[in-house]
């Protein structure tokens, strides 16, 4: 194949994070900070996705995913890279204001009300859980976790195409055994860490498996765009069938029912008991335009894409699909938005609009972080044969036919 | 009484041998034909040029019907027909009748499911006119059949015969209706 030019990927990358470095000219460092989580959060979520992807592949020792698990593996290249991008996060929490983002970090910090986070009830509850030295230990033991399980499948993976030794698929059926259920803990613990803390008085049990559909939705539309990018190079040709099309695309469906049922589950619980404790985190997003977000998540993240991938056409169509596949990329950078941007609250505890100066360092952030993991993808694809040729299950795969 | 016959059936000794005679009597335009064989055939489908279910129209009317009736059916209920309040919610809100009517929606998907696989099948069927065929219990067995009805528009007893024959069919048998 072709190799493709990774540099043009780096270079809207760096340019990305330069400019949201540049934002804290213009608005608060804090508030900066805040929205790199977004695009911290966003790719972090993609990755997660493709990881899981390969470990479920290997789980079911399915066969119409061959093709598409050696572009995950790829994928999941980036995951040093996240890492590398969530450093100044935790630098700037311990050599900065401890507050910047979460403001648990930092005792003193003065919360809406006028009392202080040392004097809140819920932080000394919570405070074994929610200090500084712990969520940087399982941070790093988060993304310890994920490059770990990465390198097992990978190396597994890529040897088999140099041995076509068998035993290298039963590894990473034992990888996936012990993989998914620590991939679920750490993701979980990742959305609960990073997310959920930043408003750290509320409750819900939802909320790692509202993550977790976030995390597959982007890697199946990732992996849809990944395909057709390839197929439109070339590569691809003779490779990629209708039935793969159509496989991943009855997936997307299935993942976005998923994430409307989740959380869906999560909102009428929490309407239904109507306990302050927990209606406050949707009252702030119900403040001002983030009703019109709450609205288009019902709409564009679940009622949108489920008609349209209802459709057997649409799924197998290239045009169709790319562009459900975008839209579904598009709608979980304004889901995970929705999560995180209301955070950043005015003097008087009311959220700073979505439609404000704080949006365009959100998306600076996830073009920035962006072009690295695109960048980290392109530069490994070449360095292994385009699909596992060795694979038991590749003959399979290349003759998918539901 | 001398019925007119239902049509020609033919035997296959192999699930390729079917295959490929069924792609010559596809692009020979039949219509009004059937492959009978032991157990599923992969592409057989496209071989013979059927193309995908109409069963999904269905379960998609089926679902809509579902949603509609839990929703008009606890709004009707508990606030139209009889007002409750219940824990200070709205008489109504869509949001608690939700979880009904997704479950409605299910069950009726299920139901149009089944029941538009079983109309489009013409099912239930207690007869069929090839069960007169005395080799046609080798078709849960050992045997492939391929058989082409009268009604078919390019039937001809001369030319469909001879189709079949070149397709590599034997026994080349009419059935009687």
């Amino acid at each position: 194949m072709r190799k493709p030019d990774s540099t043009k990927a780096l270079g809207i990358g760096i340019a990305g994070l330069a400019v949201t470095a540049l934002g804290m000219l213009v608005s608060p460092p804090h508030v900066v900070a805040t929205a790199y989580l977004v695009g911290i959060g966003f790719w972090t979520a993609i990755a997660i996705g493709m990881l899981m992807m390969i470990l479920l592949h290997h789980i079911f020792d399915a066969s119409w995913s061959v093709v598409l698990r050696r572009q995950y593996e790829h994928g999941i290249a980036a995951f040093p890279w996240l890492l590398l991008l969530f450093v100044p996060l935790l630098a700037a929490s311990w050599l900065g204001p401890r507050d910047l983002i979460w403001p648990w970090m930092n005792p003193d910090h003065q919360i809406i009300g006028g009392h202080l986070v040392k004097d809140d009830l819920l932080y000394v509850k919570k405070r074994a859980f929610l200090n500084l030295p712990l969520f940087t230990i399982v941070t790093m033991g988060f993304f310890a976790a994920w490059i770990w399980i990465s390198a097992r499948l990978r190396k597994a993976s890529f040897t088999q195409d140099v041995d076509g030794d068998v035993k290298w698929t039963f590894m990473s059926g034992k990888t996936a055994g012990f993989g998914i259920p620590l991939l679920a803990l750490t993701l979980t613990g990742a959305a609960i860490y990073w997310f959920k803390s930043l408003e750290y008085h509320w409750f819900s049990t939802m909320y790692g498996v509202w993550f977790f559909a976030n995390c597959m939705r982007g890697a199946l539309s990732s992996g849809v765009l990944i395909m057709l990018w390839l197929y439109r190079r070339g590569d691809f040709k003779g490779i990629l069938k209708t039935d793969h099309l159509w496989a991943i695309g009855q997936m997307m469906l299935t993942f976005t029912v998923f994430w409307a049922y989740i959380s869906f589950s999560q909102y009428f619980l929490i309407w239904n008991a109507n306990v302050p404790e927990e209606t406050f985190w949707y009252n702030i997003r119900e403040y001002g335009d983030w009703w019109y977000v709450s609205l288009f998540l019902v709409f564009g993240n679940f009622l949108l894409p489920f008609l349209l991938l209802l459709s057997y056409r649409y799924k197998v169509t290239h045009r169709t699909i790319r562009r459900i596949a975008y839209l579904v990329l598009f709608v979980i950078f304004v889901d995970i938005s929705y999560n995180i941007l209301p955070a950043l609250q005015d003097k008087s505890g009311n959220p700073q609009p979505f439609f404000s100066v704080n949006l365009i360092w959100a998306v600076t952030s996830v073009v920035g972080v962006g072009g690295i993991c695109i960048a980290a993808y392109l530069r490994d694809l070449p360095k292994t044969k385009l699909i596992p040729i060795h694979d038991p299950r590749i003959g399979d795969c290349l003759n998918h036919d539901d | 009484m001398a019925e007119k016959p239902y049509g020609l059936i033919a035997t296959f000794e192999t699930p390729g041998a079917l295959m490929r005679a069924a792609e010559q009597v596809r692009d020979a335009g039949y219509r009004r034909w059937d492959c009978i064989t032991p157990f599923p055939i992969h592409g057989l489908d496209k071989a013979m040029g059927v193309g995908r279910s109409r069963v999904p129209r269905i379960s998609l009317l089926g679902g809509i019907t579902g949603f509609c009736t839990g929703m008009s059916m606890i709004w009707f209920m508990d606030s139209y027909d009889y007002g409750l309040t219940v824990g200070g919610k709205p008489l109504f809100s869509p949001l608690y009748a939700f979880p009904v009517s997704y479950e409605l929606t299910i069950l009726f998907t299920a139901f149009a499911t089944i029941g538009g696989m079983f109309f489009l099948n013409g099912l239930p069927m207690h007869y069929h006119p090839v069960l007169n065929y005395d080799k046609i219990r080798r078709g849960t067995d050992d045997l492939f059949f391929i058989v082409i009805e009268r009604v078919d528009p390019r039937f001809s007893d001369d030319n469909t015969r001879a189709l079949l024959a070149k397709a590599g069919g034997a026994d080349i048998t009419e059935i009687e209706a």
